[in-house]
């Protein structure tokens, strides 16, 4: 009888700590600083920014995303070539181990396609992400114009404008 | 001896086909011809001034002379690049004074006619600035300008849900009050850089 208490336990220790390492990749992103960028009346799309951090030592991948106000949500990033800023959507947005991926301005981010109306400041977007795991998050990114503060901080080693003459 | 000499020849002539086909082979590689009339191969601007229609009608750079001017090419669907570039650039206008933003004309150049109205573009310019006004034209005549001022856009089709997209340089470029091609700002230009330029521009006379 001890015996099988001893099993039953053991067992139930196996699998909770099965459980603990199983932890899906919504457990181990978090997403911080997520916004969607105002924009002008009848404007039909939008985008969405935020700071995903992978605190395991397993990368992670986002693979899809919806939200409440656009038909369609994709994930897109931003090239330039032959004087060229190009977008594209991407089938995964990269996490990697202990690491950080910034989707932001001129680069990754979540697109929203058909809006269901203008975004305005103020306004709240839930956006869910989609794991490589399948497992979810949701998150809520509000409304925002460009934020100065941030842009400064990006922006502020970026190279002189080209006076000619 | 004339043999040696035809031998030699010969020779010289298979090397010198041989090289040009190991020229053709490697660095040889024409474009794929464009079927619509757009540019993606972008010149050293040297500006000049053009006509297009807005809203309330024609609209020509020479109209402008007296004012700073800034202008952008881009597409009002456009879901990142211009919003920022007119963002920063909006930033910029409202640190002027009344009297700097009086001297100051933004124009933004739509490389999408096909779906950008005239109204459209007035809402979309004046939603970052009254200042800033949206216009565009037939396509020959957008082409004209975008070569001019060293810009680029090609239209693109992905497996988007957005339908056509449009590849487009990102660069502003400022005009002086004489009508004359002054700077180019590229695409992520701090606000207060933008502003510092402008400033520059507008204490002349």
């Amino acid at each position: 009888m001890k015996r099988l208490i001893f099993s039953l336990f053991t067992a139930a220790a196996v699998l909770s700590g099965g459980l603990v390492f199983a932890a899906t990749a919504a457990d181990e992103v978090t997403v911080t600083d997520a916004y969607a960028r105002a924009v002008p009346p009848g404007q039909p799309n939008s985008a969405s920014f935020m700071l995903l951090s992978n605190a395991s030592t397993t990368a992670h991948a986002v693979v899809a995303a919806e939200s409440s106000v656009s038909k369609v949500s994709e994930l897109h990033t931003h090239t330039m070539s032959e004087g060229m800023m190009k977008m594209r959507q991407v089938e995964r947005i990269e996490i990697p181990a202990s690491g950080m991926t910034r989707l932001e301005p001129g680069g990754l981010h979540v697109m929203l396609i058909g809006l269901n109306h203008d975004l305005q400041p103020g306004d709240e977007v839930a956006i869910t992400l989609t794991f490589e795991d399948g497992s979810k998050r949701g998150i809520t990114a509000p409304v925002r114009m460009l934020q100065m503060k941030k842009m400064q901080q990006d922006m502020g080693g970026m190279e002189h404008g080209r006076m000619s003459q | 001896m004339r043999n040696a000499l035809r031998t030699a020849g010969m020779l010289i002539l298979l090397v010198v086909l041989a090289a040009a086909l190991v020229w053709v082979v490697v660095y040889w590689n024409p474009e794929p011809r464009q079927v619509n009339q757009e540019l993606n191969i972008r010149r050293a601007p040297v500006g000049g001034d053009f006509e297009l229609a807005s809203y309330q009608g024609p609209v020509s750079l020479r109209q402008f002379r007296g004012k700073v001017v800034a202008l952008y090419f881009g597409y009002t669907q456009c879901p990142d690049i211009c919003p920022t570039s007119l963002g920063y650039l909006s930033l910029a206008l409202s640190q002027l004074s009344p009297e700097e933003l009086a001297g100051f004309q933004g124009l933004f150049v739509s490389v999408d006619p096909e779906r950008d109205t005239l109204q459209r573009l007035k809402d979309y310019g004046e939603y970052f600035n009254a200042a800033i006004l949206g216009i565009t034209g037939p396509a020959e005549m957008i082409d004209d300008v975008v070569r001019r001022y060293g810009a680029a856009y090609r239209k693109t089709e992905t497996g988007s849900q957005m339908g056509y997209i449009i590849d487009h340089s990102a660069d502003t470029y400022l005009i002086d009050r004489k009508g004359k091609l002054r700077a180019v700002l590229p695409h992520g230009t701090a606000p207060e850089e933008i502003l510092a330029a402008l400033r520059k521009l507008l204490r002349e006379e």
